[in-house]
This record gives C-alpha cells, structure tokens and sequence, in this order.
C-alpha cells in the first residue's frame, strides 16, 4: 500500500531540492510538491505517552506526536517507506516507541527527542504492531502468510539486542494462524496470558503456558438483519474476559474460556451498525465502543442498562484508545480527525486537520476573510482550514440538520460555495440527491460584523429544477453593493441572475434580499461552466459545447464561441493584461485560448486539462492535465501559447481540484520560471484528499512559522525530591547511551593501542609482553583494581573515567549533590538539618533500578 | 518642544538622592496602579497567537485566527508573583538552510531533518513581580525553565535577543541581567539605572541596547558601557521599541546604529516620542512626538525598509481608543503629530439598553500585509480577537460589535470548533412562484429602462396612480347603486378595502365561500379595480394553500367575466406575469399530487371497505351466494378486497393500473373534489 507515500516521491526533483546549498533560500531550487494537509489515513490505535502529556499517533508514512495540552503537532517521526500500521510504547521503557510499517520494519524511537534508535529489518509487510511486558525481547507482528494470499498470522519478532542502529529480525516464530489484517482483531490478555484472535465468525484464544487453544464461534446465518461477524476484540486488564464486536452492532462479552465447552458470553446491543472499535478502561471497570453511528457509549458494569453516551462525534470512530492513567480517552475517526475525551465523557480536544469528507463537490475556495480555505467537511458543514497553521479554524454548519449515519439513506449536503470579493457575503448551494429531481436550496448569508457570525439573508427553495453546475458572484473589488450579481448555473438549461433588491414590504426586518433578475438560456442545451470577467462587465457561460457570452448590463448575448467536438469543461477569463482572452477546456482534449475582441481563437493546444485555475493576483492561469495516469501541471499567459512551466508527473493521483491562495507578503522569487508563485501560492488536492502544493520551501518551514530555534535546557529541577530522582534518572540514561560511544571511543583513543599500532614493528617489544596490555586496554575494567596496576601509567589516564568502583562513584556524586542544591535551591536546602541530609543519603543509596520502567 | 521633553530638560542630571526616591516612589504608584492591567503580545511573524496574562495571573493563549482559547497556563505562584511582562521567543533568522526534503529518498537526509524539527520550541518569557523568570514552552503547553536569582525585585520589561539565545531583563532593582537560555544562569548583570529600570530593547542589529527609566541610555551589549544618553520622560518609560532598521540618509556609512530612529512611550504620557541616534553626542532631545488622548498601552508598528515607506505606528491607549499614524521619518517635526485614525468600538445599544457602551481595545497589531489591522477587544478574560482592515483616510472609526452575542456563538465553537451561522425568522424565504424566484415575465417591447424602473420602486407609483383614477371613478361608481343590496354592498366594500388597503374588510369580502355571490360581486365591480383584485389575489394565492382555495374561485370569476378588459390592457404580459408563474410553479406538481392522491385514495377506500365488509360481514355471506358473476374483477368488488387483505401482489397490480390509467384517476379524482374540499390544491386544475 505504497499510495501515499507514491505520490511524494512522484515528485521528479527531489534530488536537486536536496542539493540547493544552505542559506540560498531565493536561489532557483527546484520546485517541489510538498503534501501540506489532509494527512493520509490513520493504521493503528493512538497512543498515549505515560505521563498523559502527549499523543502519538500513526498518520500515513509518518508517527506524530501531538501535545495534548495544546493541540500542537510536536514532533513528526519520519523514516517508514510505507503506511505505519502499529505503534507501541516500549512496555519496558517508557520514553522509546516502536513503530511498524509495511515496509517490513519496526523502529524503536526516543519520541521526546524524536531519535530514531534502531531498525529492525523484519521482511515482510507488517499490519499490526503488540508489545507486551511480559514478553522480554520480542514483539508481536501480523505479517501476510508467505504461501497462501489474503490469509495472515501473528508471529512473535525477537528484537537482538545487538549493537548498531540497523539490524536484522529474522527470529520468526508463528503464534496464531489465519488471523484477520485488522489490528483490531487480535487483542492481548491479562498480564499477556492468552491472546485472542477474531475472523469472520470464530474466535480463537491461545494461552501461551499452556500452550492451548480454544476456538469458539458464533453461528454464521442468524437473522436477516445482519451478519454476526466479529469486527473486533479487547481484552479485559484484570479479570478473563474478552469483549468483541460485531458487525451487526452486537457486543459480546465471553467468559469462562478456559474451557472449550462451558464458556459463557452475555451480549450488550445498542449500535445499529458495525461495532468498529472497543476498548476497557484502565481499571476495567466500564467498557467503551464506538461506530459508525459517532457516538461513544460508555458501558459500565458490563451491563445493558448502565450505559452513557458521548453523541455527535462528527465522523464514524475508527480506533479508540486509553490514556495509561485513565484519564483521558481518543478516538480516531475516519475523516482523519482526533478528538480527547476526559474520563467523564466530555470533550476535552479535537485535533483536526483537514477533515475527509465523502466526496468534495465545492471546490476549493479560498475566504478571502480569514484567508482559510473552504470546502466540503462534515456533512452539511463547510470547513475552514487554516494552511499556516494545518489546523481547522472552524466549521461551519450550513444545513442544520442533524445528520444521520445510516447507509443509503441519501441527506442533504453542500454541493457549491462561493464567496463575494471582500467576504461579505457567502452563497451556498445544499442539495438531497433524488433519483427524479434533487431537493435544492440556494442560501446567501450576510457576513455580519456586529456578531462576527453570517447570518441568513436570502433562502432559496428549488432555485432550478436539477441540479446546479455551477455559480459565481461578480467580483468588483471596489464592492459597489448594487454592482454584486450572483449567477447560477443549472443542469435544468438555464442560468440565472440574482440581484440584490431592496425590500419594499415594510413588515420585512431586512433591508435587502436577493431576487431573480434574470433567466438566460441558450438553444435548450444544459449550462454548464459561468464566470465574469475581470471587470465584471462580461458573463460567460457555457453550454455544452459552446461557451455564451454575455453583457452583463443588458443580458444581450454577445457571441458564441465552439471548439467542436467535445463539451466544454472549464471556462476562464484571462486577467489583467490578458483580459481580453477567454479560455476554454473541453472535454475532448483542448485547451482553447479565444480573443474576445475580434472573437476568433487566438490558440489551442491538444491537452486533456481537468483543472483550470487563473490566479486572482496576476495574468497567470494554471491547469492540471492528466494523461497515462499522472498529473501534470501546466502555468502559462492566454496572450502566448507557450506554457511558462511545465511540472510533469506533479503526482500519480487525478487532481480535480486546485486553488491559487494569495500570499499575505509577495515572496521574493528570482527566478523567472518561477515568478508566477510571487504573489499567491497553488494548492490543490487530490484524489485521496491530500493537500498539496508547491514550494520552493520545505513543509516544516511553513508550518511552523512562529517556532524557533532555540534549546532551552529544562530546569525545572526545584524541589529535592526531584532533584534527586531528576539527577539520578538522567544519569542513568546518559549511562545507557554513553555506553556504546565510551567503549568505541575507549579503544580508539587508547595510547596503548595507538602505540602498537603506529610504532614500527621492529620497535616493538615481544608480543608476548604487549598481548596483556593489548587485552586490558579493550576491557572495561570493573572493581578489579589488580589489572590496573598491572597495565602501566598511560593507560591509567585513559581509564580514569571508568576505574571508580559504584561505591567510589556514588560518594562522587554526593559531593556534587552537596554542592549543587546551593546553587539552585539557595537558602531552602541550606537549612536541612544533619539528620535530614543522613536520610536523603540513605534514600540516594537506594536501588532505583525500578525507576526505569517509567 | 514637548511638554515631557521639556520636563526633562529641566531636571539637572545629578538630583538628588531624594528626588530619585521620590521618582521611584512615584513609578512605583504607578506600576501598583497598572497591576490591574493585563499584560499581552502577539506572537511573531504571522501573529498567529496572541498570549495576555490577566491580574491573577493566569496566562492564557489564544489562537488568533480563530479567535479560540488555545491553552491556558497558571504558574503555581500565580498570586504571588504575579505576571508582569511577556516577551515572545524571536522568529528564526529568515536565512535558514532549507530542510532537505521529505520525499528525499537518502536516509541519511531524513535524520538530518528530524533534528531540524526537534529545535523548534515557541518559547515565552514570564517575568513575575518576584524577580524570576519563567520560560513557557507554548507547543508543548508547559513550563520549560524557570530563570532565578537575576533580581530581587518586580521584573518590569524582558527582551530576547534576536540571534543568540540571550534574554535581557530589567527589573525594578536597577539592574539589567543577561541570561544565557540554555543553560538558564545569569551571564552578566549590571546596575542600569539609579532608579528602576522599565523598558528595553535591543537594535536591529543586535549589538546594542536601549534601556529606560525615566532617562534612556545605550548600552553597548559588547563592553557593557554607555554609548549614549536620552533625556527621556517624565515619567518611567513603558515602551521602548526601534522604528527604522536603516538611517534614511544612505550617503554615509552604516555603523550599524547611527542614523536610526526609536520610539518611546511614558506612564501617564500622552507624547510618544521619536528620537533620533546621531553621532553627535549633543543632541538629546526627542526628534518628534505623536500625540494621543490617552496613556499608550500598547504599540505596535511597521517597521519600514524603505525610505520612501512611512512608518506605521498603532498605539493602543489606556481609554480604549486605537491610534493610527503614518509617517516618514526624516528629521525634526516641531508640532507633536496627531493620530491619522482613530478607531473606537462600541455596542450597538439596540435591544435594552438604548445607550451604546464602549468597549476597550486592549491590543492591536499589523498582519503580515501590513494593511489590515488584528484587534483584540473586549474583556481580558474573554478577549475578542478580529482582523479588520481599516480605511485610513476616513477618521475616526466606530465599529460596532455586539460583544454578548460574539461570545455566545463563541461559546460553542471552542470545543467542537463547529460554528453555527444565525438563522433568523426575517430571513427572505423565496419559493417557486414567489416574485423574485424567477424574473418577472416582460412584454418583448420592455428593454433595460423598463427593468431599472422595476428594481427601484416602480410598483408604488402605479399603484398611486391607479389609487388616484380609481378614487375618481369611484364617486361615480358610488352614485348608481341599483339591484340587490348584498352582493352590491360586497363589491363596494371590496373596491374600498382595495383602495384603502385595508386587511380587515378584504379578508371579509375575500373570505366568502358561495360561489353566487362572488360571481354577483364580480359582475358589480368597477372595471378599474379589476388589476387591483388581482394584484391582491395573487399576493393571498402566495401564502396559505387554504386560503389560495378561496382565491382561485375569485379568480375564476374574475376571468371569466372580465377577460374583455383584460385582454384590452396593453401591459397584461407583465400585469399578470407573477401570477402566471405562480401558477405555473403550482400546477407543476399536480402531476405528482394527483398520483399520490390516487394511491391514498385506494388505500383509504380500500381501508374503508374492509371496515364495513368486517363490520357486516354477517350480511354479506347470505349474500355471496350469489357468486357466479366472476369477470367483475376490474370494479374491485369487496369480496376481492378480502382476499387481498394478505397477499400484496394484488394489490401492487391495482396500484400499477392506477398509474397507468390517469383519466381514471382523474374522474376519481374529481368525485373526490366534488364530495369533499380538503384538497385545496387540486384547485388550481380547474383552472
């Protein structure tokens, strides 16, 4: 499943971005596709770090942490070649993460310094990731079975221990077989005892020290209203219990496994559809599920009566998952979105980018309020996504009906938008799809400044008679109010013109609203495509396959313009010095240029354009080809033929939407081939819903504009309790990682070495007399104080940093600690009495081994 | 010269002991006086943040396109050291080496990349009314450091420098310390005044530094000494900020500070002051000043590049008024300079009470475009944040914003972030057959004149005119009463209520039933009211379904007998266009209606037959003996609808002819109009 990183790497100039030299940000670099939003699906349950402080969660190629208290994206942990399917805390180290991807690796992270610290090289593709604290030095993965297709089998991976950062994990040994793909299909027991292990209608439990297994099944054809296969499972945290979801929204509770026969299941229902995820509370006490429906339902007691609900989640809830603490509980949801639910059911967070939607039928425009970019989200919702920030602002409800998650049932959602130049006024089009005739509303909303909310000026009921094409407002950016026009153009033949009028009935609180001013329809044939010209003073619209052109004054048609065969796709006006060009796609494969002064075609290029975007800032217009299963972007002038730029293979995807967004401040751009990015910047989105766009600059850059570069050590260290537990934690792990550096260096560095091996050999004593030195000089000596007096002086220097004893270091580091809290705590610590400090001492003695498993 | 700058000419530079205690004392008061105040800036470059620290201490973040708490952060010592300044960590300098991409292929490149990320904290400084610093890591919502024993008294201004990871401090103890961030000691401290020190800020260029009291001094950051002295204000100096990057006069060479200008602002000084850094040592004196109604709380200003560029400068005061100049620097201005806008904010003071109240501005600050403005108005626990782009050249600006209702639909959004636009019941509703839902039918002669007369207000000079002939008429009309008195008395109360417009007698002619005597009142009715009916019928034809029934017997009538007049009427087209379409719309879906009519009317009569066939069941089966007659299945005779009670497909079949057979439907339709009136929409078919 290489999809989403395919698209990425489809972008040809990665190898010359990576070689523009430091510091020269204006020179021409290539230009590269950067992915900026609308991240690609989630492959695994998020997780929480132990402190509750901080979430990390797969997300296409990549794990991200997010800081729960601000929402933040923290770190990006990059370095997969494919979608990350599993993420799991190191149950034996509490700040390391492994990570696995279908690229056959598992990667162990020290995700607070966002380190990679090792590789495992497995081979096959992995689909799901469980690491268990019972188990000392193997993780368990899903990998495809290597004979049969579509049939998978948890195996156990012993991760080596050895040394290095890449490694091999080829230890291998199968625990369940013909599992299903799903990571929420397998679930690990109390203190990793058994597993269990869900498909299709069995469910098998393995219980590793007796090596046994039980399978159980619930029969396949039970009743007409759906089928009974399990979807998922979870495992009780303290008693033998295990929970599983079905698809027909049933929740079963079995207990009593040990035993083929006389096992016992209880069944909680209150889904409708599939139970897609489940999780136990920490204690265990309450169960929570989730699915399609976007509630969360809070069971507790096991029990069917006690139940409590957290509607309107937004979006069917893919994986939910539980803080270590219990305090807090996510949910993933299909549109990408994360959302933090406190322990009693109330919203605490909602991380979300840009939100999926189903099908995106609006387009992208651009706000020129809040800059944001508006599309289709949730359904009946408009949403507003931040690009500097990759963050929704809000969304919008424009439907105001409550949505219903039910399959088939087909329900109101926006299919057009547009915005007036200065924002002031939004038109929306919802539409119910119907098999004879859509339910079609047009509603224009007011941007009222006293609230700072739009307000509904002007609704609509069936504005035509099928389904709406397309519509635009006359933008005059000196925003004359009597000069606006909104043109609607519908499947039903005609297109219409509404005005603003002012409200002659007294009773009427408003003092405008919106009327038909005209109807214009050409030949009976379906209109399709309406755009003004620059100055507002021509409508084209097009029908078919020809494009009409208006006087916008009189509604007098003007002239035709036809580029037969084939049905016109996209019309534009040229801008500026090009406004007298009209531009025109067809679905046939041309891309026609024609002059409107003396209506002829100027050119026409033999291009199959699925995109056609003039940027509002300047005469430039882009458009994105697709041929032989790529994309490629085209920027060129309507007054000459020759494109200025040429992106070829942009990206694998089909790209059907694309919009430029003004810069706040024109980018200072040297290079000419790339003037056209100065004033505004091209967006466009493909069809996995990706945001991409094109950057000189990497994502970082621009995404974090307000970070800094800037390491502040974190002192934070003020109490003695901290400051001892603080001290010794931390020297601990510089131990841990030093390990590996000291000894390298240890060798290199040593003169004795360095004497053998520069000094000539007939020089050198016997060998006889210089092996032992050889030998100790390797040897990381400990408390054996004889073969440091054997090995002479030199070596002793080298050494000096290892040859204390524990003992000798502890004493050590209670001197530094009787100096230290002076300089940080002041007077507090001064006046700890002798007695005080003897027990500090004895506390400091103390084994703090178990510290590291926080 | 400025009255400030005046008074501290007049100040000898060695006063007395006493006299700097007694300026202490004051600055002191004065600082008690603002602890009310909340103490707020924006983040750098996009000012996508905005942090404000309210008087108990709580710091909070707010997202400032969204308008949206972001995080909220309360020091464990909140109450007692209280926030008292907050600097924002600067921007990374703009030539950074660009990250190698992501879709690099080289592993090796990634890594790289990732420690990139790793530095990347948003840091901001706290300084408290103790004398420590704390460092708040706004990405990660926590507290990174705290910085102690750098002074030991209220920390009044906190500055970062742009490039190393310095942070200067000032504090009411006089002196000026330097902190190494990294690892969050003090690096050097000086004695910087011999009062409290108040304000800094560091040159462009990163090598110098200004710092304040009452007096300002420069600082070189290298050696520590004094390069130059201000004469300064008053009163304490709150603001110190640079206003040029570049000396204007580029003839002669660049030392990196020379030729610059700076800005200050005082407590309880209504002067904001430019001076200038010359190389001559003489000059002391403030360059310019701008004036404002009140003490400035917050500036914020464009720093120009170019020297054609003006300076722009907004200067938030302590009455809530914001303040906007433009102005190229170059050289001395006597007059103080007065505001180019000032921008206000208040209620609009409609509903309750009449009187509109201000509401404060506490910050404002320019967008990246430097044109529109971002203005954070309202309470300092629930600040408002909006970008507004303001039209310079008309002054002053009164916005006006309904706080309440701002906070409640912000209410919402804060959680789920899911926005609800307002939906009032004065919003225009447009149905099919509504004027206005599709343009108005014109005769082909009416060209654009004709149109432009319609969008202003047309109608109501018609209808004058009309009123006015009618009114003449009228009389005459009123002389020859003959005949039956009822119906005659209707046409004139209906003439009347249509000349006057009246609700009340309309809804008592119009609201008849019998068919006579609307036909009778018809027939009575002068001809020039004919077009008034009308008007009025179709504007009732609009509203209820019931009432349109009643309607379209009037119309009926009306047509029928005076379809003559009519059609002598040179602007029928139009005239009767609304009520065209009207009709067009209605009968569109008579098609649909008259099938859905037909199938209920199966269903009930199907229902209805199988209540009586059980109620007399007893009946019927003495008479199913007669049972021979087996062709009449087509009337659907009762003894079919109990064999159909259970199977379905008999009665999908009856359903299927149903359909098939309109003219069928449409005579049992009829039968159905004729027994009952409940469907007033079938009406219109008649027609």
């Amino acid at each position: 499943m290489p999809v989403p990183g395919g698209s990425r790497r489809a972008a040809g100039h990665h190898g010359a971005g990576a070689a523009v030299p430091a510091g020269k940000m204006v020179a021409p670099g290539a230009l590269r596709v950067v992915r900026c939003g609308g991240s690609p699906r989630h492959g695994a349950r998020a997780v929480f770090s132990n402190d509750s402080k901080y979430l990390l969660c797969a997300s296409g190629d990549f794990v991200k942490m997010y800081s729960l208290a601000t929402e933040e994206t923290l770190r990006l942990l990059g370095g997969h070649g494919g979608l990350v399917t599993g993420v799991q805390l190191n149950p034996h180290n509490c700040m390391q993460l492994y990570s696995s991807s279908l690229d056959g690796s598992i990667k162990l992270w020290d995700f607070m310094d966002g380190i990679p610290i090792k590789t495992f090289t497995v081979g096959h593709k992995l689909l799901a990731l469980y690491a268990l604290a019972s188990s000392e030095d193997s993780v368990f993965v899903v990998v495809p079975k290597s004979s049969e297709r579509d049939t998978f089998q948890l195996v156990s991976v012993k991760l080596t221990k050895a040394a290095g950062q890449d490694l091999e994990a080829k230890e291998l040994s199968v625990v369940l077989d013909s599992v299903d793909a799903s990571p929420k299909c397998i679930a690990f027991g109390r203190a990793g005892e058994y597993v269990a292990s869900v498909k299709e209608v069995n469910l098998q439990v393995y219980f590793f020290k007796q090596k046994q297994l039980n399978r159980f099944s619930v029969s396949a054809v039970k009743a007409k209203s759906g089928n009974n296969h399990f979807t998922c499972v979870a495992c009780h945290p303290k008693e033998d219990c295990i929970a599983t979801g079905h698809a027909d929204g049933k929740i079963r509770l079995w207990r009593n496994f040990y035993h083929r026969k006389e096992y016992t299941f209880s069944t909680l229902h209150w889904h409708h559809d599939t139970v897609m995820d489940l999780a136990f509370s920490v204690e265990g006490t309450s169960l929570l599920s989730g699915g399609v429906e976007s509630v969360l339902v809070l069971w507790r007691n096991e029990s069917d009566y006690q139940k409590d609900f957290l509607p309107r989640l937004g979006s069917a809830i893919e994986y939910i998952s539980m803080s270590p603490d219990g305090a807090f509980c996510c949910t993933l949801h299909t549109d990408n979105r994360i959302t933090i639910i406190n322990s009693n059911l109330r919203f605490s967070k909602s991380i979300q980018g840009l939100i999926k939607s189903m099908d995106i039928k609006t387009g992208l425009v651009v706000d020129p309020r809040t800059k944001a970019l508006v599309l289709n989200g949730e359904p009946g919702h408009l949403q507003f996504y931040s690009l500097q920030s990759d963050q929704q602002l809000f969304s919008l409800d424009i439907v105001q009906r409550q949505y219903i998650h039910q399959a088939g049932l087909k329900q109101v959602d926006l299919v057009k938008v547009a915005f007036s130049a200065q924002g002031k006024w939004l038109a929306t089009v919802e539409e119910r799809e119907e098999v004879t005739d859509p339910e079609l509303q047009l509603k224009l909303w007011f941007y009222d400044e006293e609230t700072q909310s739009f307000k509904l000026n002007t609704r609509i009921n069936t504005p035509h008679e099928d389904h709406i094409t397309g519509m635009c407002f006359r933008d005059m950016d000196e925003s004359e109010d009597d000069s606006l026009l909104l043109v609607t153009a519908g499947r039903d033949c005609v297109f219409k013109v509404w005005v603003m009028v002012e409200d002659t009935d007294p009773e009427a609180q408003q003092s405008v609203s919106w009327s038909c001013d005209f109807v214009g329809s050409y030949h009976n044939y379906q209109a399709t495509n309406c755009c003004f010209s620059e100055d507002g003073s021509l409508l084209a619209v097009s029908f078919e396959e020809t494009v009409t052109v208006w006087d916008s004054v009189t509604w007098d048609l003007k002239c035709t313009f036809c580029h037969p065969p084939g049905k016109i796709r996209n019309i534009c006006f040229g801008r500026l010095t090009c406004s007298k060009y009209l531009i025109g796609a067809t679905d046939y494969g041309f891309l026609c240029c024609w002059n409107l002064l003396n209506c002829a075609l100027e050119w026409s290029a033999h291009l199959n354009i699925l995109v056609l975007q003039p940027d509002p800032l300047s005469e430039y217009i882009a458009a994105v080809s697709w041929l032989s299963k790529e994309s490629s972007l085209f920027v060129f002038k309507p007054n000459e033929p020759r494109p200025i730029y040429i992106q070829r293979n942009l990206c694998k995807e089909k790209i059907q939407l694309a919009a430029f967004v003004p810069r706040d401040e024109p980018e200072m751009i040297s290079a000419e081939k790339y003037l056209w990015l100065r004033r505004s910047q091209l967006f466009f989105l493909t069809d996995t819903q990706e945001l991409m766009t094109l950057s000189t600059k990497s994502l970082e850059e621009r995404l974090t504009p307000a970070s800094k570069q800037l390491a502040v050590e974190e002192g934070l260290l003020v109490t003695p309790f901290s400051l001892l537990f603080g001290r010794h934690r931390r020297q601990q792990s510089q131990e841990d990682l030093g390990k590996l550096a000291v000894h390298n260096k240890h060798w290199q560095d040593s003169p004795a070495v360095k004497e053998l091996l520069h000094t000539p050999a007939h020089v050198l004593p016997s060998a006889s007399f210089l092996c032992p030195i050889f030998i100790n000089s390797l040897l990381i000596s400990k408390e054996n104080k004889s073969a440091e007096e054997v090995s002479d002086e030199v070596e002793m220097e080298s050494e000096n940093t290892e040859d204390d004893s524990d003992e000798e270091r502890d004493a050590a580091e209670m001197e530094q600690e009787d100096t230290n809290p002076m300089e940080l705590l002041g007077e507090t610590i001064c006046k700890l009495s002798k007695s005080q400090d003897k027990e500090l001492r004895k506390i400091r003695k103390m084994d703090y081994s178990w510290i590291s498993a926080f | 010269m400025t009255p400030g700058a005046i008074g501290c000419d007049a100040q000898p530079r060695g006063t007395s002991t006493c006299a700097v205690w007694g300026a202490g004392a004051m600055a002191g008061a004065a600082c008690g006086g603002e602890e009310a105040r909340a103490v707020c800036t924006f983040s750098p470059r996009e000012r996508r943040l905005f942090a404000i620290s309210s008087p108990d201490g709580r710091l909070q973040v707010w997202d400032t396109a969204s308008s949206r708490l972001q995080q909220e952060y309360v020091p464990s010592a909140h109450l007692s050291a209280a926030c008292t300044c907050l600097a924002w960590a600067p921007p990374p300098a703009a030539a950074r080496p660009p990250p190698p991409s992501k879709d690099g292929p080289q592993r090796k490149k990634r890594k790289s990349e990732v420690a990139e990320v790793d530095k990347q904290l948003d840091i901001l400084a706290i300084g408290t009314a103790v004398g420590s610093i704390l460092l708040y890591n706004t990405v990660k919502g926590e507290l990174q450091s705290k910085l102690d024993g750098g002074h030991d008294n209220r920390v009044n201004c906190v500055r970062w420098h742009q490039d190393s990871c310095c942070l200067y401090s000032c504090s009411e103890d006089k002196h000026i310390v330097e902190w190494n961030t990294q690892t969050c000691k003090v690096k050097c401290k000086w004695k910087g005044d011999n009062s409290s020190v108040t304000s800094l800020c560091i040159s462009p260029d990163g090598k110098m530094l200004l710092s304040a009291g009452r007096t300002i001094k420069l600082w070189d950051l290298e050696t520590k000494e004094v390069y130059r002295h201000f004469t300064g204000h008053a009163t304490s100096v709150s603001s110190l900020m640079f206003t040029t990057v570049k000396p204007m006069n580029e003839n002669k060479p660049f030392d990196g500070i020379t030729g610059l200008y700076f800005l200050s602002g005082a407590i309880h000084d209504r002067l904001l002051s430019v001076w200038q850094i010359r190389s001559d040592r003489k000059e002391k004196n403030a360059v310019m000043s701008f004036t404002v109604t009140d003490e400035p709380t917050f500036i914020d200003l464009t720093i120009s590049e170019v020297k054609e560029e003006p300076v722009k400068l907004a200067v938030v005061c302590r009455d809530g008024q914001l303040h906007l100049f433009e102005h190229i620097l170059n050289g001395y201005c006597k007059k103080p300079l007065t505001s180019n806008c000032t921008i206000q904010i208040a209620t609009p003071g409609t509903d309750g009470d009449s009187t509109p109240k201000p509401v404060p501005i506490l910050a404002a600050a320019f967008c990246a475009d430097k044109q529109s403005l971002l203005l954070v108005y309202g309470n300092t626990l629930q600040p408002i944040i909006e970008k507004v782009s303001v039209n310079t050249t008309e002054s002053p600006v009164c916005l006006i914003r309904d706080i309440q209702k701002v906070l409640s639909l912000k209410t919402d959004v804060a959680l789920t972030k899911v926005k609800t636009p307002v939906v009032n019941s004065d919003t225009k509703v447009l149905v099919p057959g509504i004027p206005g839902h599709s343009t108005a039918v014109k005769t082909p002669s009416a060209g654009k004149e004709k149109k432009k007369n319609k969008r202003k207000s047309g109608e109501t000079e018609e209808s004058i005119e009309e009123r006015l002939g009618a009114l003449g008429i009228d009389v005459t009309k009123v002389k020859t009463p003959s005949g039956l008195p009822q119906t005659d008395s209707f046409a004139v109360l209906l003439v009347q209520g249509l000349e006057s417009n009246d609700a009340e007698i309309l809804n008592r002619v119009l609201n008849t039933r019998k068919e006579n005597v609307i036909k009778n009142t018809v027939a009575r009715m002068p001809v020039h009211a004919v077009i008034p009916l009308l008007h009025e019928l179709t504007k009732r034809l609009q509203g209820n379904p019931y009432s349109a029934s009643l309607m379209v017997r009037w119309l009926k009538s009306i047509f029928t007998l005076h379809a003559s007049y009519l059609s002598t009427l040179p602007d029928l087209i139009p005239q009767l266009g609304v009520l065209y379409q009207l009709m067009e719309s209605r009968v569109k879906t008579l098609q649909k209606l008259s099938r859905l009519h037909g199938r209920l009317f199966i269903l009930v009569t199907q229902a209805a037959a199988s209540e009586t066939v059980q109620d007399v069941t007893e009946v019927n089966q003495t008479a199913k003996l007669v049972y021979e007659d087996e062709s009449s299945e087509e009337e659907g005779s009762d003894d079919e609808m109990i064999a159909d009670k259970d199977s379905d497909e008999n009665w999908d079949e009856d359903e299927e002819k149903e359909e098939q057979s309109d003219e069928q439907d449409m005579t049992v339709e009829k039968e159905i109009n004729g027994d009952s009136d409940l469907e007033p929409e079938n009406e219109s078919e008649e027609e």
